[in-house]
């Protein structure tokens, strides 16, 4: 009962302990690209006042994996950008377990991740955004894309966001969707064979979180699992 | 008769159950320019849909043979290394990939099918911006996602710098005439005469004589409800223009 409106609701916030993890001290800024299965992923990173995180994840094919990844917005003004690729052929298996928790006010997140499922690949992301009473002026985004190759192919994809505060800016798009047969026969219709339009579209649909990456070595590993995709 | 570029025979198709063409008979020569004119609905559209290989458009009987050969068993991409290009009426955006690398990859994709090297980078840039100037896009446009945010006359004008681009044998404009002002039907029409010469063919698929009072055709064909109806020269437009598709 909303009797007493002066008493701020939170809700079902669970106070939970600040995780241990990888700390970006104040003021400092952390880039990293973290290849699962080659590089050694932390679990947790815990980002203090106006620090910088900026993550990218990349799943090439070949992989069965499940990748638990938290971050805890402890500090004042901190931002996080985290993006990820997950290519997933044959019988690979990849889960995606993520928690972007905002703890103080005036933080920044920004999520996207674009995957592409091929074969008989299980690819699961879950995306949680938990907002805590206090953390005002939050702004936190997710976006989760998808393209199936095959039929049997699948992708599920769970946004959730709990948000125990009022002053914020927060939104979460998720799609899963198969290459435009459209685009492909006007690419066609101008001379482009049919396995190489559909490495154009999967080489686009990758290319804003590659591209952040300033990495020519892993763009061309990439590019190079697409075209085995294709 | 010059040779014969393009012969379609007895041409059925359909789309899913419903019969769109009903046994369409129509020859090229080489060098002549064809008009196809038709109400809605008369399957104009689904005419350059089955010359350029569309899925999802089946030819039920009938032959079309392009330069002697079983055009109807090629692949859309063997059909443009033949020589064949068509204007979309409705030309397709595709987010990400940007103009220059689009042309890049269909322009070596067709000389790897003649045998010929890949252009290099600075012979492919020059004749990028030279086909660029023909129908006048900003040099910008390079840059930007295929037909993304592109105004209509944009878009129209992208088909004729692509046909530029490629130099086909047998233009097809699909209702390249649609939805363009006085001055971009202009650059457009400038554009198809500047790439005519008596190699080249062009069918011009329209409604309207708008783009017919540019690019005069040698034959103008009128297609209503899945057949060619009447066969003509020049006179044949003045004669829908005064009187409609009713009297055919």
């Amino acid at each position: 009962m909303a009797s007493n409106s002066s008493e701020k609701d939170h809700g079902n916030y669970v106070p939970t302990p600040v995780g241990a993890g990888v700390g970006v001290r104040d003021g400092e800024s952390l880039k990293e690209v973290f290849v699962v299965g080659e590089d050694h992923i932390p679990e947790c990173f815990v980002a203090g006042k106006d620090s910088s995180l900026d993550i990218t994840v990349i799943v090439l094919p070949g992989c069965k994996a499940g990748i638990p990844l938290k971050f805890e917005l402890t500090g004042e003004g901190a931002s996080v950008r985290l993006s990820g690729i997950f290519l997933c052929k044959d019988d690979d298996g990849v889960s995606f377990d993520i928690t972007m928790h905002h703890r103080a006010p005036r933080c920044k997140s920004n999520q996207v991740f674009n995957g592409i499922a091929a074969g008989r690949s299980q690819c699961s992301f879950s995306g949680r955004i938990i907002v805590a009473p206090g953390a005002s002026l939050t702004e936190a985004y997710q976006e989760n894309h998808n393209i199936l190759l095959g039929d049997l192919a699948r992708v599920g994809t769970k946004p959730r966001l709990e948000i125990y505060n009022d002053d914020v800016k927060c939104s979460h798009g998720a799609t899963v969707g198969k290459l435009s047969e459209e685009e492909q026969f006007y690419m066609r219709s101008r001379g482009i064979p049919e396995e190489e339009t559909k490495v154009l579209q999967m080489i686009s649909f990758v290319a804003p979180v590659l591209s952040g990456c300033d990495d020519p070595v892993l763009a061309g590993r990439v590019e190079a699992a697409i075209r085995e995709m294709a | 008769m010059s040779e014969i570029l393009l012969k379609i025979t007895d041409l059925h198709a359909s789309v899913g159950d419903k019969e769109i063409l009903k046994g369409v008979n129509l020859e090229i020569g080489r060098g002549e320019i064809h008009a196809v004119m038709g109400p809605n609905g008369a399957g104009k559209s689904t005419l350059s849909a089955v010359l350029t290989g569309k899925p999802d458009y089946n030819v039920t009987s009938g032959t079309i043979e392009f330069m002697g050969r079983d055009l109807l068993a090629m692949k859309p991409e063997e059909r443009a290394w033949a020589g064949i290009f068509l204007s979309f009426q409705y030309p397709v955006e595709i987010p990400g990939v940007t103009i220059t690398n689009f042309m890049k990859t269909a322009v070596n994709s067709s000389r790897k099918a003649r045998g010929l090297e890949p252009l290099k980078a600075p012979q492919f840039m020059k004749l990028l911006k030279e086909k660029m100037e023909l129908v006048r896009m900003r040099p910008e446009f390079a840059k930007r996602e295929v037909n993304v945010g592109f105004s209509g006359g944009e878009k129209k004008r992208n088909e004729i710098f692509q046909m530029a681009m490629l130099d086909p044998v047998l233009a097809i404009l699909d209702e390249t005439d649609s939805g363009l002002d006085v001055d971009a039907l202009k650059i457009v029409a400038d554009g198809v005469n500047a790439l005519h010469t008596p190699e080249k063919s062009a069918i011009v698929i329209t409604h309207y004589q708008k783009l017919l009072d540019y690019v005069r055709p040698d034959v103008v064909h009128v297609l209503k409800a899945g057949r060619i109806v009447a066969v003509g020269g020049a006179e044949l437009i003045t004669k829908i223009e005064n009187d409609g598709f009713e009297q055919f």
